[in-house]
């Protein structure tokens, strides 16, 4: 008993051994994280699907950063059963820089499982539309969607910029996210005397220096104009006129410069809370419950939706939006394919009717149509969003009761139209953290105006090796 | 002359075993490790690149590393501040529990619990601590923050992370918080291994609890220490997890670490494979040297003198003529 005990316990710990391929040797803290581990771990693995069905059945690999394209997916099985496609999703969110590395080895290694359709956000866009891995994607006209059908949807311009290499169009963005001022009624009419967007508008802008005044106003009063430096921060990175890299070096907009002082100015005068975006402060800033009352945020419709909407459901009817100080968008997701799907013929078709769906089509049945509409689940009045087909926005209804039955359409569409797309480069998402981390160390006071330059530039050139 | 039994070895059995794990170990961590070492020299980098060149001057990624790039010098130090700021409280405390834990005549009740306990935050994950402490310090609203102004320390929020050296010790408390149950464990299991005859005759002539602890303990887990010494440097020197799931580097680039640094450079930005490999080169080199110091201090100095007497004895027997047995 004891022997076949030990047999068996030692064949399962050989198996073990060769199946884990790893030597078995395990470091106290070991380094270099689990980019590898992650995928693995929230991968579905496409041995799942394939076996069953008729020959035409197209199994497409999806990779996402968010559930929202799986989510498109099941859509538009509902919408057209006959078409015959399986969608095999791979979601790694974008925290802690995880998506990128992974997509990067999955489109290198190639294969059966190599992405076919794979997203990008507006942070990391471009290195997969014009910079180091653009060589995988396949151009948009080479899957039948031509250029002329993107006039006719009237994509918003920044849009096909991003998604362009030399002219030739490879990603398209179904959000269109032009940014506007959303302020809170209440304190409006507290401390301007109305809460119109049109007299708002020329309130707080056009540019800064008409910013800080209305800035002052509200500080009068005790209100803060915005919860913290970031808030500005998106508006002033996209509005100014080249991007961080010029010729292969590294350089640092006049524009963009600016921030380090508006942000100081900011801080000295006590306009806003201090808060770094995306933290419990900030949010709670929308709430209301912060030190001082927050007057408003830079942000796109799903900033409205997603986020003060989740974050702050009670202040529903109190905000309002209008045009900012400047123009800017801030995030959007492009839909890229995979150029080893032009060898397949019924995997490209399968391929372009998708992305076409949910990128061009302007019908009453494409994506964009429910997506303005918030209709994507049948009988739920979802969210609305804006989207990229200014065609789409013109016949979709964008009145929300959370901004007091504003059309939030009438304020995006023009916003869209101010966005750029030509001041990116694709190392945009490290150079921007290392820059608003000095810029942080300024406005604390701990460093000069000089020196905080001075640092960013030897962190850019130490980390990323891009000289100044 | 006693019959020479010829015993039956058994000692090829154990290489045959052995052999999976040397072969999983060649194949998945020497070729690796070497592979590594080449690109050091090389200039490989860019995600796409497959092919390299040896660089015409082979040195230049490890003179750039050392003399001109000074985040890769700031991230040495701060490695090592924190590794010494965390390990020196750890060991104290460790070898305190320890001492505590062993004594005979304090005889603890209820220890099993107290490891249990002790142990625990190491099973918790680093990420899981890292943002539990990211968000205790949090500004302008949190609940350290809070409780400062509740206690009337401060009338305006404080922000504990944009300082530097809270920021190093917040990482240094986590690392330690995490890892003192398994030293402490580790010099127990050290502990039970000396002959408790020692401390009896100790406590007949007359020894306090301090001079048994310096006399008879310490000299006595030498090795075990060793061995704690050698594998906390080699984590510490590795540290990435802590500091880059609480600040990412830190306020002003005060807890980016030397592992933070290797992963920056390979796998944000441009991906520098052959810098990335370079430093991970000069960080073995690093490791290597400390170890060998290590090693040399903690050595079995006896044994050594013991060694060296018996080859005097020989070489003089032998230079007289004769047979020794010694």
């Amino acid at each position: 008993m004891k022997r076949t005990l030990a047999l068996i316990t030692a064949i399962i710990m050989l198996a073990s051994l060769i199946a884990a391929c790893g030597g078995g040797k395990k470091d106290n803290n070991s380094g270099s994280s689990g980019s590898s581990s992650s995928s693995s771990s929230s991968s579905s693995s496409s041995s799942a699907s394939g076996g069953s069905g008729s020959n035409e059945k197209v199994t497409i690999n999806l990779w996402s950063f968010t559930n929202e394209i799986p989510n498109m997916t099941e859509k538009y099985k509902q919408l057209f059963p006959d078409r015959n496609v399986e969608f095999v999703s791979t979601i790694i969110a974008t925290t802690d820089n995880a998506y990128q590395p992974a997509l990067d080895q999955a489109l290198a290694a190639g294969g059966k499982d190599a992405p076919d359709i794979y997203a990008a956000e507006a942070a990391f866009i471009l290195k997969y539309s014009q910079g180091d891995m653009s060589d995988f994607a396949v151009a948009y006209a080479d899957l039948g969607l031509t250029d002329q059908m993107v006039q006719e949807a009237g994509i918003a311009e920044y849009t096909i910029d991003i998604g362009s290499k030399d002219g030739v169009l490879k990603a398209l963005g179904y959000q269109a996210t032009g940014g506007a001022f959303i302020y809170r009624r209440s304190i409006a009419k507290d401390v301007f005397g109305t809460d119109d967007p049109n007299t708002i508008k020329n309130e707080v802008g056009p540019g800064w220096d008409k910013f800080f005044a209305a800035a002052e106003k509200l500080k009068q009063k005790g209100y803060a104009i915005v919860s913290g430096d970031g808030d500005i921060w998106h508006a002033i990175e996209n509005s100014s006129d080249k991007g961080w890299i010029v010729d292969g070096k590294l350089y640092i907009d006049p524009k963009r410069e600016e921030f380090l002082d508006l942000s100081k100015r900011l801080k000295d005068n006590g306009y806003h809370n201090d808060t770094q975006d995306w933290q419990e402060a900030w949010f709670a800033d929308m709430k209301g419950t912060g030190p001082k009352k927050v007057f408003g945020f830079f942000g796109p419709a799903w900033l409205i939706n997603y986020v003060i909407g989740q974050q702050a459901p009670e202040t529903a009817g109190d905000w309002a939006i209008t045009e900012p100080p400047v123009g800017f968008f801030w995030g959007g997701t492009w839909l890229l394919a995979n150029k080893e799907v032009l060898k397949d013929e019924a995997k490209k078709k399968a391929v372009a009717d998708f992305i076409y769906w949910v990128t061009l089509d302007t019908s009453e049945q494409g994506l964009q149509y429910f997506w303005a509409n918030g209709t994507m689940v049948d009988g739920e009045q979802g969210t609305k969003d804006t989207v990229a087909s200014s065609v789409v926005m013109a016949k979709s209804n964008g009145e929300l009761d959370f901004l007091g039955g504003q059309n939030m359409f009438d304020v995006f569409v023009p916003a869209n139209k101010f966005a750029t797309g030509k001041n990116l480069t694709q190392y945009d998402q490290s150079i921007n953290d290392i820059w608003r981390a000095q810029v942080r160390e300024y406005t604390a006071g701990n460093k000069s105006r000089d020196q905080a330059i001075a640092d960013f530039k030897s962190t850019v050139r130490d980390e990323l090796g891009i000289d100044s | 002359m006693p019959l020479r039994r010829r015993s039956i070895s058994y000692s090829r059995y154990g290489y045959i075993f052995c052999l999976p794990f040397v072969l999983a170990f060649l194949v998945f961590s020497l070729y690796p490790i070497l592979y590594t070492a080449l690109i050091g020299f090389t200039d490989l980098k860019g995600v796409n690149t497959r092919e390299f060149h040896i660089l015409d001057n082979p040195f230049d990624n490890f003179k750039n590393l050392l003399f001109e790039n000074e985040l890769f010098r700031k991230s040495i130090v701060n490695t090592g501040i924190i590794w010494i700021l965390n390990f020196i409280p750890q060991l104290g405390i460790a070898l305190l529990l320890t001492a505590w834990f062993t004594n005979k005549r304090l005889n603890i009740r209820g220890q099993g619990a107290f490891k249990i306990l002790f142990y625990m935050p190491n099973v918790i994950t680093a990420g899981t601590i890292a943002v539990l402490f990211s968000s205790l310090f949090a500004y302008p609203i949190g609940p350290v923050n809070s409780l400062y102004q509740m206690l009337g320390w401060s009338s305006e929020p404080v922000n504990f992370l944009l300082d530097k050296w809270t920021a190093r010790g917040i990482v240094s408390f986590i690392q330690y918080w995490m890892w003192y149950g398994h030293t402490m464990l580790i010099l127990i299991a050290g502990v039970l291994g000396i002959n408790p005859a020692l401390y009896e005759a100790a406590a007949i002539d007359g020894a306090n609890g301090w001079q048994q602890f310096t006399k008879i303990t310490l000299p006595g887990i030498k090795t075990i220490m060793l061995f704690v010494l050698i594998t906390s440097m080699i984590g510490g020197l590795q540290m990435f997890d802590i500091p880059q799931l609480f600040q990412s580097g830190g306020p002003d680039n005060s807890t980016y670490t030397a592992s933070m640094f290797i992963y920056a450079q390979a796998f944000k930005g441009q991906y520098l494979y052959n810098r990335a490999a370079a430093a991970s080169m000069i960080l073995f080199l690093i490791a290597a040297v400390l170890s060998a110091i290590l090693f040399y201090m903690l050595r079995d100095r006896d044994a050594a003198r013991t060694k060296k007497e018996e080859k005097r004895i020989r070489k003089a027997a032998r230079a007289q003529g004769g047979v020794t047995h010694v």
